[in-house]
């Protein structure tokens, strides 16, 4: 019988393993607390008492006492740091001094409103004073809503729902808005990119509002860790914000491991997969009955990992319950999930970042990370998941062979120090911003000389009603449309396209078991894909473009697929250009990109061998978009001889790709490099950095003007590698890797000489 | 869009750089087996390109207004007006004035005015005489006579009320949304007087002229106690709900307001004969009456719009037309459904049936149970509805063997199957006459009607089924104690 380790043993067997290349311990903080503030409420008082709670820790009190002065706060607070409380006080405070009041409450999900729903509900219930909180989202039945318009004095909801639900019917929420006194935003960082761009501009539609019923409704926001909360915040709600930062809230030690796999292949200074990797040290703590939640960049290593981890429980008496859970999941299948992991059911949990949020899934004791997320704040936010209660709490960030991941195992003083990154949003994308002046003028028309986030919207207005959707008269333009603009606006850009996932293997109970947007369908669900659902795999009979659906059938097959996509992109518009040394170019303009799905590969899931691959028959995506860009000299080919340069060209798209995350908050997929040895534009050899938004949301830009540094950090990164011709840590595996590696270091020397 | 990409995906796009002739000839086969309809999403970013560069906006509104317009074009569905002439310009620069009067003119109304805004108001009288479909106004008189001495509690009781009270009313949008940014262009009542119909049409000039238009209206209506509408109490008076707020501080408040909703009560009686219930169908089916070169109800938005640009008064008035004929419409279908009611016109059997299952409903027995004792006489579907009808109305009434009896009546009467009078049955027997053995045999028969039941939606049948097998549960016990 196998005896059980302790969290003891098991962290001396690390202590001992080689790989573990640097371990970091993070004391742990004893609480600050401070006294009840003399303004609380008796009856919150003594509610927070009842709860076992005699004390504020410091960003508590100090966010109760900044907002009951009347300033808009935006509170940076890691997981589990009693964040709710920083809201809930001043919200109910102002509520128990004068019931008229409202506030509004605005989580990224419906699950999050709902659970900070029955968090309010028990807190209300001990107060034992009749406020009402409800959620409204789009499960709220229809004799509700008319109560909660009436007399909610907490409303519960989501942007989306704000955006078509609320605001172009706000003639029903006049109580709501004249008496508006908060608005909470929560999980602040989440609203970055194309999401951020249009929610800050539902929050510029949500202040005329309010400025029309009379009302100048406060903020308090609060963030998990990024670089710029206040800036962030302010961009977001318009507002001059007051930051709070210092945490209160104590935290276990914390051992923070970096875990580099081993080099397989020597000669090509190849090692090994990250997640056979991640599988071994997860099964170590889950056969010992230790909670522990793995990270995954995408989908379908979370599956992978899931289904492994699975199996090696098989046979075991205690057998450990082992779940996926990622985005297209069905929301009852993530409720389960989650309430597994609070009352200690599910074992083991591999997740994408979906579980980055607030969802309330308790605290687990061993976090591990598969690959650097792609930005410290993900990082941390990951990190967060570890740390119950005494006991250490230990955090492993497996190392891909990326140049960015070998880069920061090899850097740790580097990694532990870097702050996390800048959250960036463009509320004047004019795509966005358009939609939002459309619904804007749709609940209140313009007036001549009206702002719309700070900028006069006159011109807008005028260009609409050229376009026959607005109606100037007397000095107002009107909204004269039948159509109802919020319902052809989706915030989230992906959620109104998305296709559905529909089982038929039993043709007499045809289910829908998930859904995926646009992107991932046409990179997973083409037909003869095996598609992998909740370690299940499911092969794609059919893709239907126009119903959006993906027909699935159950099969059980020792391989899974892989897409390749093909990219054409031509240069629309030159918006900025720059020549740096050695005839270097730099440019910064408009795009249009094309890129189509050509091939699929079949890999064994054991040996991760090729085994065969077949065509894709689907149109290619096209959409414009804002690009930065380097072009070499022509010469440069032949200085180098064609086949050694263009792997130096690869080989830079391929550092730049990893590097690029660095200097701004993106998703490496939020961003795509192409390199082409001939650009359309130009005839040069060029590198494209392109935001993969339509109308783009800034990063290329970002891009663009750090352009000497990034290249600067690329040249670090290849010049530090020990390999001899290239290795996927550095430049990637390119033909003619020697000579490719020596003359990509000399290009960026001769493109910028001094460090 | 291109969001959470797996690693792989990036390196096939570095396949890219050495095969741009092999892509172009994928592509272009690919092109040929493809239709190219793509999602209008992808269209409309194709045709779009914007900068976040630090360009005064005015100055990248001007870069991209061609990109801006194409996309607008993709988004909206409707024709579009050719580009302004000349001469619709020099119309523009004439005074609004003329413009207004000349709009007044053209549909007969007078301008009344609020401080800088402006309704135009087309009153009308007709002659009592005037044939509405099979009615006349005249015929109101005595429907409202009948009343008097008719039910109360009906939802259609006119009792206490005199012609004059009853406002027939209808309003015209510009979209069938129920958001802040539809506006009402035209409101319309009708009012039968002792000599004549009195009809008055408020039509909005513009969207600023909204405090004159609800001024006008709302000092013109007298009361709203009384309105008659079709589907009024789901869409115009909400609407008007919603407009009235924006010009609360200038116009009258809005006054209490009652309900006369003919959609209902149409619904009521001839949902099953009728495709759909709207006012056009239940005219030309139930009233036989007929629309000559009538403007569709969804083109009016439209020609709004044009008149906005162009106020042309031909272009809208087709509009005060088709709202004219909805409005004495109401008339001939208010005075039809009473009479159905008051029992002054002949009814089939299933309105027969209906109308006494809505007078139980609103609790008028005294006028329920004589229909249905009438009915239940019949050989027919409603005779055994009936029936059943009468027997719970029994049960109700404590009246127990009654009850009993007419269960057994409904189930001899029973044509299609339906298991509601053998429940109704057993539980008589279980509760009242401790029949446990009889209520059990009734229960059994309730199932096996519930089994031949294929029009049942599945979880209704669900639920009856597990309540019967429960019924089943208890009454074997009960038999079982007897016995032990």
């Amino acid at each position: 019988m196998k005896i059980r380790q302790s969290m003891d043993d098991l962290l001396a067997m690390l202590k001992e393993d080689p790989n573990v290349v640097h371990w970091h311990t993070i004391p742990e903080r004893r609480a600050l607390s401070v006294p009840f503030p003399e303004s609380l409420d008796w009856r919150l008082r003594r509610t927070l008492v009842e709860r076992g709670i005699d004390s504020l820790y410091t960003h508590q009190a100090q966010a109760f006492r900044d907002a009951c002065r009347g300033e808009d706060v935006v509170l940076v607070t890691p997981t589990a740091s009693g964040k709710t409380l920083c809201y809930n006080l001043p919200v109910l405070q102002s509520i128990l001094s004068d019931p008229s009041c409202r506030a509004l409450y605005l989580f990224p999900t419906k699950a999050l409103a709902q659970d900070q729903k029955n968090e309010m509900e028990s807190v209300i219930d001990a107060l034992d004073v009749p406020v009402k909180s409800y959620t409204y989202d789009g499960d709220t039945s229809g004799s509700i809503r008319q109560k909660i318009r009436r007399a909610g004095q907490i409303v519960m909801t989501n942007p989306d729902m704000l955006h078509a639900s609320i605001l172009p019917h706000h003639t029903k929420w006049v109580s709501l808005f004249e008496n508006l006194r908060y608005i909470v935003i929560d999980e602040l960082h989440t609203y970055r990119g194309v999401f951020g761009s249009h929610v800050a501009n539902v929050m510029r539609r949500l202040e005329r509002i309010c400025g029309y019923y009379g009302s100048r409704p406060q903020f308090i926001c609060t963030s998990a860790t990024i670089d710029n909360p206040r800036e962030h915040a302010e961009a977001l709600t318009g507002r001059r914000m007051t930051l709070i930062d210092r945490n209160g809230a104590p935290s276990v030690r914390k051992h923070f491991l970096l875990y580099n796999p081993p080099v397989v292949n020597q000669p090509l200074n190849v090692r090994e997969d990250e997640l056979p990797a991640v599988r071994r040290l997860a099964a170590r703590f889950l056969k010992n009955g230790i909670q522990t939640i793995v990270f995954a960049r995408s989908r379908l290593k979370v599956e992978l990992i899931a289904s492994h981890l699975q199996e090696i429980n098989t046979g075991f008496d205690e057998r450990a319950k082992i779940c996926a859970y990622r985005g297209g999941y069905l929301p009852l299948e993530r409720r389960k999930i989650e309430k597994g992991l609070r009352d200690g059911k599910i074992m083991g949990v591999v997740s994408t970042n979906a579980l980055e949020l607030g969802v309330d899934i308790g605290q687990l004791q061993v976090c591990i990370i598969t690959g650097y997320p792609g930005n410290m704040a993900s990082v941390w936010q990951q990190a967060g998941r570890a740390g119950r209660r005494q006991e250490d709490a230990v955090i492993i960030m497996v190392a891909s062979s990326t140049p960015l991941d070998q880069y920061m195992v090899a850097h740790p003083d580097y990694f532990f120090s870097r702050k996390p990154e800048e959250a960036r949003i463009n509320p004047d994308n004019l795509m966005i911003l358009m939609d939002h002046i459309k619904c804007s003028a749709y609940e209140l028309p313009f007036k001549k000389g009206d702002t719309f986030g700070g900028q006069p919207a006159g011109d807008l207005c005028t260009f609409l009603a050229d376009e026959d959707v607005l109606h100037y008269e007397t000095g107002k333009w009107y909204w004269m449309s039948d159509a109802f603009p919020a319902g052809d606006v989706s915030l989230r850009s992906a959620v109104q396209d998305s296709f559905a996932i529909v089982d038929v293997t039993d043709r007499g109970h045809v289910k829908v078991i998930g859904q995926m947007d646009r992107f991932g369908a046409i990179t997973m669900l083409y037909e003869d894909a095996i598609y992998i659902h909740q370690g299940k795999q499911y092969h794609v009979d059919r893709l239907d473009l126009e119903e959006r659906k993906a027909y699935v059938r159950r099969v059980d097959v020792n391989y899974y697929t892989d897409s390749d996509l093909a990219v054409q992109l031509d240069v629309l518009e030159t918006d900025e250009h720059g020549v740096m040394p050695a005839q270097v170019e730099k440019g910064f303009g408009d795009v249009s990109v094309r890129a189509l799905p050509t091939v699929f590969k079949k890999i064994r899931f054991e040996t991760l061998e090729n085994i065969g691959w077949g065509h894709i028959h689907l149109p290619e995506l096209e959409m414009h978009t804002n690009a930065a860009w380097i072009s070499f000299s022509e010469d440069d080919i032949g200085r180098f001889g064609k086949d050694v340069f263009q792997g130096a060209l690869m080989g830079l798209s391929y550092l730049l790709r990893h590097a690029a995350p660095l200097f701004v908050m993106c998703d490496q997929a939020d961003l795509s490099v192409v390199p082409k040895i001939k650009a359309p534009h130009n005839e040069k050899p060029t590198v494209f950095l392109y935001d993969k938004y339509p109308g783009g949301i800034g990063l290329s830009q970002k891009v663009y003007e750090s352009l000497p540094e990034l290249l600067a950090k690329a040249r670090e990164m290849v010049e530090s590698c020990g390999c001899e011709s290239g290795c996927p840590s550095c430049i990637g595996l390119v033909n003619e890797g020697r000579q490719a590696k020596h003359a990509l270091i000399r290009l960026l020397k001769e493109a910028r000489p001094e460090r | 869009m291109f969001e959470k990409e797996d690693k792989k995906g990036g390196e096939g796009q570095e396949s890219a750089v050495l095969s741009t002739g092999a892509y172009y000839e994928v592509r272009k086969e690919r092109k040929n087996k493809l239709t190219k309809r793509f999602d209008s999403h992808f269209s409309r970013t194709l045709r779009t390109s914007l900068k976040v560069i630090n360009v005064s906006l005015k100055h990248k509104l001007q870069l991209y207004k061609k990109q801006l317009h194409d996309a607008q074009q993709a988004a909206t569905t409707h024709q579009k007006e050719q580009h302004e002439d000349k001469k619709k310009k020099t119309a523009k620069r004439e005074s609004r004035e003329k413009e207004m009067e000349r709009a007044a003119q053209g549909i007969g109304a007078q301008i009344r005015r609020l401080d800088e805004a402006c309704v135009l108001v087309h009153a009308e009288r007709v002659d009592l005489k005037e044939k509405i479909g099979p009615y006349s106004a005249a015929d109101l008189f005595h429907t409202v006579r009948a009343w008097q001495t008719g039910s109360r509690l009906h939802p259609l009781s006119a009792s206490g009320l005199r012609c004059e009270d009853l406002l027939f009313f209808d309003t015209e949008t510009t979209g069938l949304g129920s958001g802040t940014g539809e506006l009402i262009f035209l409101i319309g009542f009708a009012r039968v007087e002792k000599n004549a119909i009195e009809i008055k049409q408020y039509f909005l000039p513009g969207p600023g002229h909204e405090a004159a238009f609800y001024d006008a209206f709302l000092r013109d209506c007298r009361s709203l106690k009384n309105l008659v509408t079709f589907n009024g109490k789901a869409f115009d008076w909400p609407r008007v709900k919603t407009r009235h707020r924006f010009v609360r501080d200038q116009v009258p408040r809005l006054p209490a307001f009652g309900h006369f909703d003919l959609l209902h009560a149409s619904r009521r009686l001839w949902k099953s004969r009728l495709d759909s219930v709207r006012l056009q169908t239940v005219e030309s089916e139930i009233l036989g009456m007929r629309r000559e070169r009538d403007v569709p109800g969804k083109m009016a938005p439209f020609l709004y719009f044009k008149f906005l640009k162009q106020p042309d008064a031909n272009l809208v008035k087709g509009i005060l037309e088709h709202n004219r004929e909805d409005v004495l419409s109401l008339i001939a279908l208010y005075t039809h459904l009473s009479k159905k009611v008051l029992g002054l016109a002949e009814n089939d059997t299933e309105e027969t049936f209906e109308i006494a299952r809505w007078y139980l409903q609103v609790g008028d027995d005294k006028r329920a149970v004589p229909l249905l004792r009438k009915l239940s006489g019949t050989e027919t579907r409603e005779g055994a509805r009936a029936k059943t009808c009468l027997a719970k109305w029994y049960k109700r009434e404590g009246k127990y063997a009654r009850a009993l009896t007419m269960f057994q009546s409904a189930i001899r009467a029973l044509n299609d199957p339906d298991d509601t009078p053998y429940i109704e049955a057993a539980k008589i027997m279980e509760h009242q006459y401790k029949d446990y053995e009889k209520a059990l045999q009734y229960t059994l028969k309730a199932m096996e009607y519930l089994d031949a039941n294929v029009n049942l939606p599945k979880e209704k049948r669900n639920r009856r089924e597990a309540d019967c097998i429960k019924r089943i549960h208890r009454l074997d016990g009960k038999l079982m104690r007897n016995k032990g």
